[in-house]
């Protein structure tokens, strides 16, 4: 949805594709309002429709979204090397074959002496070679004096939390090994695991980075996503990644950032990054970052950085303009110095869901959906509010989009509590059971964002 | 058990189902078949390799994709309106009248008169993979059930948790769904026969094989 109105900001026609399951999404019927066509296809997953439906729309651009061909880079270079090529919006499919893959950035990562996560930096397909690796690290750990050793197993192919698991010794690791290898295998179609070593009490910073196609490169900060569900998804994204002029840190925070933004801008001028992208972050209590990997994409939270953002002093920046903008190959028409920060960003993810038992998704109709309205918050949903909305089964059951502006932390909290208590959110399962929802959750945790 | 014969009996009075045929994905449509009354054939052969009568083609990126009868009927309607026109993903193309075959009768008795464990929700199902490794090899009939065992795997969200079986004890008769399609709540998963009646299920078939006439 923000896609289509970054697109109407820049005078661009648009047409947006939708498959059976979404027929009641909200990004439908705001494209018919703002006068863009939106056509079914049968999948997501299937390139060639979008491919059918571009071609018949005459389309000279295809913007991924946040997820699905976003960091496919087969799908980009399939884009732009057609008969009909079209523009990419995103990095070039080069960059993203060679960040895409978080192995392979964490090898360019060390050959340029950027710190990332000790363990294997390829996916490991033999049992063998996966136990001496997790073996060395529980072995490493020892002599670090970490009293309880932890080892991560994760699918390589796999992303947004899913398919990973913990492993305190060596003997439990070979079950957990093959059993993320078949989940990897039956969601993935890869059997490829990585290991690496859990760094415990982390906190988890992301740096925003734009970049046009002639070269410039200048970042929109840093955000702090700690605050994730059990299985390691994001639920408030926080910008920027750390208020060492309001908080209290046992290391150098203000340091830190410096560090991972200049570290993030040293890799992504290595290898010729020409569009937004986040570098992932993780931060030990020590102050220790580690690169964890790079979504070579505009990321669902970059409104938050763009929230505290000011262009030459001016709010209202819409990073997905810019990315648009940029990839259509405008130069960037502003240098680091035009970018100042003020304030602090908090964005909510409203998610159906029950956190007290795993998070798990909760499925139903929302029938009462009505966010508050306040100038100092901003709202991204496809849920209609004017009518009720069935949850499709076939995605995660994220509602909607909160962010929230205060000039300063206390602010900024405060207004995000108000936000959450004024919203009214309703609806039933089909045994016509309530709507179950994570509001109290990011209540709770609102209280201590940014504290280490 | 519920009668047998009466079930036949109702399904001779209305021996035919209307299918519609979608467009599986988006693209430029050009029909193959003449119009209302025409007869159209299933895949055939012994392996059923040879496919159904050509119905339409669809266009896509240069490549047209022919699309088959899977049942065999005789056509009832046809939007020949979009005969040449881009169409999107799951646009209704024509209608087909078939006439049911000697194993959906078949089917749809044993349905009627075997246990059916519901799914309890929509989702993705499979099985647990010991089952599942016994079920490719050897059919589901190999399956022996019973209350309370691990059957299946929930798949939803991309997230999976365990199903048990929650039933009388038995032979896994038949499988309703696939991996790889979701399954809406309510709906069969399998068939169930209890050991003690599985001759009189064959008795069922055997009865179905010779009273019911296929149409041609």
């Amino acid at each position: 949805m923000r896609i289509i109105q970054a697109c109407c900001k820049l005078g661009l026609d648009f047409v947006c594709v939708y498959t059976a399951e979404d027929e009641a999404s909200g990004h439908l019927s705001l494209a018919r309002e703002l006068g863009g066509q939106a056509f079914r296809i049968s999948s997501y997953h299937d390139a060639n429709e979008i491919m059918a439906v571009a071609d018949h729309a005459g389309a000279t651009a295809v913007h991924p979204g946040y997820g699905y061909f976003a960091e496919d880079y087969r799908f980009a270079r399939r884009v732009c090397e057609r008969t009909r090529p079209m523009i990419w919006i995103g990095p070039s499919w080069r960059v993203i074959r060679t960040l895409g893959d978080k192995i392979n950035t964490k090898r360019l990562a060390r050959s340029l002496g950027v710190p990332t996560v000790p363990g294997s930096d390829r996916p490991v397909y033999d049992e063998l070679e996966a136990e001496e690796i997790a073996d060395s690290l529980f072995r490493f750990q020892a002599e670090q004096g970490i009293d309880l050793a932890r080892v991560l197993v994760k699918a390589s192919a796999g992303g947004g939390g899913m398919g990973i698991e913990e492993v305190h010794n060596l003997d439990h690791f070979k079950t957990v090994y093959r059993r993320i290898r078949n989940y990897s295998k039956r969601q993935f179609h890869d059997e490829g695991v990585l290991i690496e070593q859990r760094i415990l009490d982390f906190n988890h910073l992301e740096v925003q980075i734009a970049a046009d196609r002639h070269g410039s490169i200048a970042h929109f900060g840093t955000r702090n996503c700690t605050i994730q569900s059990t299985g390691r998804q994001k639920r408030v994204e926080i910008a920027p990644g750390f208020a060492p002029d309001q908080i209290k840190y046992s290391f150098d925070a203000a340091k830190v950032l410096d560090d991972i933004t200049n570290h993030s801008l040293a890799i992504a001028k290595e290898v010729g990054y020409d569009n937004v992208g986040t570098w992932e972050w993780i931060v030990t209590p020590a102050g220790q970052p580690f690169l964890m990997e790079v979504n070579t994409r505009i990321q669902v939270e970059n409104g938050v950085s763009a929230a505290i953002s000011r262009l030459k002093g001016q709010p209202g920046v819409d990073i997905i303009k810019e990315q648009i903008r940029m990839g259509l190959g405008d130069p960037m028409g502003f240098t680091q110095q035009d970018i100042t920060f003020e304030g602090i960003g908090i964005e909510y993810r409203i998610i159906a869901e029950d956190p007290a038992n795993r998070f798990t998704p909760w499925v139903g109709r929302i029938d009462r959906f009505n966010p508050p309205q306040a100038p100092w918050l901003s709202m991204h949903s496809q849920i209609p509010q004017d009518k009720p909305y069935v949850i499709p089964t076939e995605f995660d059951p994220n509602l909607a989009l909160a962010i929230i502006w205060g000039k300063d932390l206390a602010e900024a909290k405060s207004r995000g509590v108000e936000f959450l208590d004024r919203l009214v959110l309703q609806g039933q399962d089909q045994e016509g059971n309530p709507m179950k929802s994570n509001i109290a959750f990011l209540r709770e945790k609102t209280s201590d964002i940014l504290v280490f | 058990m519920q009668d047998v014969k009466a079930i036949l009996e109702e399904i001779k009075a209305s021996p035919y189902e209307e299918v519609a045929i979608l467009a599986p994905h988006a693209g430029k449509v050009q029909f193959k078949v003449a119009g209302e009354g025409t007869k159209v054939y299933a895949p055939s052969g012994t392996w059923r390799e040879k496919p159904g009568t050509l119905l339409a083609s669809l266009e896509r990126e240069r490549n047209p994709r022919p699309i088959t009868c899977t049942r065999k009927g005789e056509v009832q309607s046809v939007n020949t309106q979009l005969d040449g026109t881009f169409v999107e993903a799951g646009t209704p193309l024509m209608v087909l009248r078939h006439f049911f075959t000697k194993e959906e009768v078949t089917q749809a008795i044993l349905k009627k008169v075997l246990f059916l464990f519901p799914a309890p929700e929509r989702a993705k199902y499979l099985f647990a993979p010991e089952v599942d490794k016994k079920v490719k090899v050897s059919g589901c009939q190999s399956i022996k059930v019973k209350d309370g065992m691990d059957l299946f795997i929930v798949s939803r969200m991309k997230r999976e948790k365990p199903l048990a079986y929650n039933g009388p004890d038995g032979i896994l008769y038949a499988v309703y769904f696939s991996y790889d399609q979701n399954v809406d709540a309510g709906q069969p998963l399998v068939s169930v026969c209890p050991e003690n009646q599985m001759d009189m299920i064959r008795d069922v078939v055997n009865r179905v094989q010779s009273d019911w006439e296929e149409r041609e």
